[in-house]
């Protein structure tokens, strides 16, 4: 594992200077069943090609991220600040 | 130039290696083979087959044909005893019919058979010694290059020339000590580049890392590359090499050719030879017999007549009936004839060095034209240039080439591996490459392939009656050549955090306690003593009955301030903030999703805005990076800064802490104005500090948070202020009983990674009437429902404490285990947080505690051990 990862804020950079945080995935209302809880917590789509997920960049800017990353090759086709984008629920 | 080879000096001139200086010097055995022990000489003397591998300055597998010769070496043979010239294990090749392709499989069938002979195995087998100690310092480096260009032969030079003009930057690697490649040495195939490599040297866009090899092309265009002593310090540097474009011009190398006795000392190939001549002004021998055909093999021939050798005429591949000899090669018998001869040049297959391609995922396509498999379908981050590419080559000899089995023709120089091995092996059904290669090891020994792979897929694919494309090669896969652990591993850097009052502690007699990366006081000697039972009973009974004073800036500490502050740590936090009143303190717990125990700490309300967050030592970095991901995107308008540096911090515990601090601060510290879980921002002793009224060893106290520059100062003030009370620093010893009597429980080591707060009994900090927090689905149901064990107190019976990790017995059988025991000097008796099944978790609850393998009997308690009110806490 030795690909670069194009942090929003600082470029380019080796992937050892990130934390890993994940697939990027919508956690469940606080009422949502049990069911979709499970699902939440338990299951893991393990997609073969483009995952959306969340990146920290542990040595430079100290932000987290979402980034596209192809999970065969690790090519990363781009990464973004989340509030620019996607967005995510208030708190 | 002197180094010393067996405890005998060996001469050396300028430019030579150590297996020059020793050829020069006489020595024509460098090696034992792996299996046999049957000597072996200088083969490729290019750094590509295994028969020069040495120990040298205690390092072992150095191939001593590429490692220039230096004053002082101390050089030793390897895995022959007792010598090159006698070698007792050489005996084994008189068993070769015991000792048949498989032979680890098909002997070793039964495990006693294999505990047996293992331990001889182990001896004979393996091929240098391992240092016990790292046999120098060794150091990392990075680059990044537009342009990296492996090989600095004409082609090599040519292209990176070509880059620079274009106007990128360029790193050129090659493994010889001077640019030119293989016209250094094969005078006759061209001029030597001077030109270019003076153009090269010169240019300001291209640096040379010249004597550096590079072993595996990594994701990303990631180079590994290894510099052998790149100053006088370091003996290794691996350099992270990245480049966006690489341009892979490392030329061909050599592999022998088939027949009966091809490993004999004495046989080397066209190029060893050439740089004998060429490289050290040493002729090969004094007569020779040169296989081969063509251009080449005339070139070959010339050379060694311009160095004084005399030569029999070509002799072509196919005419090659064996070569004689005992322990070097004394004749070589072809077409009927016998030519004596002490040294046999091999003009052998040429092979493109493609490895670094075709682990960048291009294809090797056969080319019977030029003999080669040539690399095809480049990504276009790669590009080849040279005879890498097949270019200008012409077959050795005609492939795949009729096969007569026989004992002594070896394939694999690296594990003795033989054309009869190869064809058993086939004759038992493994036909494929990839399986042939794992059951006769062929490819797999130091050489990595590069002297036996193209004549095990020519035997294969004769055998099987394929093609050689259809027979393919097998995967190239990193670092080869080889790399040592200590150039993988890099320096021997330890980071060590000291804390502000660092010297404070050592001045008093510390002795220190490895947290992580920091040092923390275990407990601290006096003059009376340097007993650890003596020193900590003196500081816990300080606290207990006086006023202590412990260093605690190892707290992680972070400032959390903004509009929506409290809303982030009443959704990360299962506890509520946002009503928390300014001046107020309150214990924090964090879960996961899972409801799983992460972190605590507490967390105080300096103002409205702003909130000073701790969390334990260990879990700084993971509770900053945790809320940052909870807030990102979100939107929401919160700060969050990571103070822990900037900060010292002290807890001073005990009866007369009032007392002391009463004496550096105007504060009211009354019980009523500054209650239990408040927090001030005031001067102590004249320095802005922020004051937690907090009690995690359970005696009146205050945790007080100072700027580090100033921690020193505070430290030396309360020692001064408390000294009419009789104060003493206490170290994290003391700490852990103190804690222990009042059941305060520490995340990570009274939890684990299935603790809930239910479990560890801390029911309270959790609020499942809040809206949402994370955990909160999985704490949704009640405390009480069905846990898989509680946290409880153990008080046991006599005198022993049972060590941290023991295990709790209920009927004989294990039931759960101890987390935390220590002696209670308020019980009087050894005391312990332990993991009980629920049914246990009953006051007054007996259970068994195992203790150095005897059932000692203990007995549950569900309050703490000490003020289990918290009347002193509070006072």
């Amino acid at each position: 594992m030795s690909f670069l990862i194009p942090c929003p804020h600082c470029g380019p950079r080796s992937v050892y200077e990130f934390r890993f945080g994940g697939e990027a995935r919508k956690r469940p209302a606080p009422e949502a069943d049990a069911a979709a809880w499970a699902e939440y917590l338990h299951v893991r789509r393990n997609a073969a090609g483009v995952q959306t997920e969340w990146w920290f960049h542990r040595a430079g800017c100290r932000q987290w991220f979402q980034a596209e990353r192809h999970t065969v090759t690790n090519h990363v086709r781009r990464a973004f600040r989340v509030e620019e984008e996607t967005g995510r629920d208030a708190l | 130039m002197r180094f010393e080879f067996n405890g005998t000096p060996v001469e050396a001139r300028p430019g030579d290696t150590v297996a020059s200086a020793l050829y020069r010097a006489g020595q024509r055995v460098f090696s034992r083979s792996f299996k046999y022990h049957r000597p072996r000489g200088l083969l490729c003397g290019a750094g590509k087959c295994p028969n020069c591998l040495m120990q040298v300055d205690g390092v072992p597998n150095v191939r001593v044909c590429v490692t220039p010769a230096r004053d002082g070496l101390v050089v030793r043979h390897q895995h022959a005893y007792p010598s090159l010239d006698f070698d007792w294990l050489s005996l084994a090749q008189r068993f070769d019919a015991f000792l048949p392709v498989g032979w680890y499989y098909k002997t070793f069938r039964s495990h006693a058979l294999w505990r047996a002979a293992e331990p001889f195995i182990r001896r004979a087998a393996g091929l240098g010694v391992v240092p016990a100690d790292p046999a120098g310092e060794y150091e990392h480096a990075f680059r990044q290059a537009d342009v990296a260009v492996i090989g600095g032969g004409p082609s090599g030079l040519e292209a990176a020339l070509a880059h620079a003009g274009a106007g990128s930057e360029v790193v050129l690697v090659d493994d010889q000590p001077e640019l030119g490649g293989h016209r250094r040495y094969r005078k006759r195939a061209g001029p030597e580049p001077t030109d270019l490599i003076a153009r090269v040297r010169s240019h300001p866009a291209i640096s040379v890392l010249a004597g550096a090899y590079c072993f595996g092309l990594y994701e990303g265009n990631l180079l590994g590359v290894v510099q052998p002593a790149p100053h006088a310090r370091c003996r290794e540097r691996l350099l992270h090499l990245r480049a966006a474009h690489v341009v892979v011009a490392t030329g061909v190398y050599e592999a022998p050719l088939l027949f009966p006795n091809n490993d004999l000392v004495g046989v080397m190939l066209s190029t060893a030879a050439q740089r004998l001549i060429h490289l050290h002004g040493l002729p090969p021998g004094k007569r020779a017999a040169v296989i081969g055909r063509g251009v080449r093999a005339e070139e070959v021939l010339a050379d060694l007549r311009s160095a004084g050798v005399e030569t029999h005429l070509l002799i072509a591949p196919e005419e090659v009936e064996r070569a004689e000899g005992a322990a070097s090669v004394s004749a070589l018998r072809a077409r009927g004839e016998r030519f004596p001869c002490d040294v046999v040049v091999v003009c052998g297959h040429l092979v493109p060095d493609a490895g670094l391609l075709s682990q960048a995922g291009a294809r090797l396509d056969w080319n019977a034209q030029v003999g080669a498999f040539c690399p095809a379908g480049l990504p276009p981050t790669m590009s080849a240039a040279g005879e890498v590419t097949g270019a200008g080559l012409s077959a050795a000899a005609p492939l795949p080439a009729p096969v007569a089995p026989h004992k002594r023709a070896f394939v694999c120089v690296c594990t003795d591996a033989t054309t009869q091995d190869l064809c058993d092996a086939l004759g038992e059904g493994f036909d494929h490459m990839e399986t042939l290669k794992r059951y006769t090891t062929t490819t797999m020994g130091p050489c990595q392939g590069r002297m036996c792979q193209l004549n095990a897929i020519a035997v294969c694919a004769r055998q099987t009656g394929r093609g050689m494309q259809e027979t393919g090669v097998t995967t190239s896969r990193p670092p080869n050549p080889g790399v040592t652990l200590g150039a993988l591993a890099g320096p021997r850097h330890h980071p060590i955090r000291r804390t502000p009052l660092h010297h404070q502690h050592a001045d008093r007699g510390a002795v220190w306690l490895d947290m992580g990366e920091w040092k923390r006081p275990r407990y601290y000697r006096t003059a009376a003593s340097s007993d650890e039972t003596t020193c900590v009973r003196a500081e816990y009974a300080a606290v207990r009955q006086r006023v202590g004073l412990i260093d605690v800036s190892t707290l992680g500490k972070l400032e959390v301030r903004g509009r929506d502050a409290g809303r982030l740590l009443d959704k990360v936090y299962t506890h509520r903030f946002s009503d928390l009143a300014v001046g107020r303190a309150r214990y924090a717990t964090l879960c996961d999703d899972h409801g799983i125990l992460l972190d605590d700490g507490t967390i105080s309300r300096l103002a409205e805005d702003r909130y000073f967050l701790t969390t334990t030592t260990g879990n700084l970095d993971f509770v900053e990076q945790w809320l940052l991901w909870w807030l990102a995107g979100t939107g929401q308008h919160v700060h969050i800064a990571n103070v822990t540096g900037g900060l010292a911090a002290v807890n001073l515990a005990g009866p007369l802490a009032r007392d002391t601090l009463r004496k550096l601060t105007a504060l009211d510290l009354g019980s009523q104005a500054f209650s239990y879980m408040a927090c001030r921002q005031a001067e102590v002793a004249g320095i802005p500090a922020i004051l937690l009224r907090i009690g995690f060893v359970g005696e009146t106290g205050w945790e007080i948070h100072v700027p580090a520059e100033c921690g020193p100062d505070l430290w030396d003030a309360l020692l001064d202020a408390g000294r009419e009370f009789g104060i003493r620093p206490f170290g994290v010893e003391a700490q852990r009983l103190l804690r222990l009597e009042k059941k305060h429980v520490i995340i990570g080591v009274d939890t684990d990674a299935l603790t809930t707060p239910y479990e560890a009994g801390l029911n309270w900090v959790v609020r499942r009437e809040k809206e949402d927090f994370i955990g909160r689905h999985a704490l949704s149901g009640s405390p009480r429902s069905p846990r898989r064990e509680s946290l409880v107190g153990l008080v046991v019976e006599g005198e022993q404490t049972p060590e941290d990790g023991s295990a709790v017995m209920i009927n004989g059988r294990p039931a759960g285990r101890v987390t935390s025991a220590r002696f209670s000097p308020h019980v009087g008796a050894p005391i312990a947080l332990a993991w009980a099944p629920e049914a246990k978790a009953v006051e007054g609850a007996r259970v068994e505690v195992r203790i150095r393998g005897r059932a000692v009997t203990a007995r549950v308690t569900l309050e703490a051990f000490y003020d289990p009110e918290g009347a002193r806490l509070r006072a």
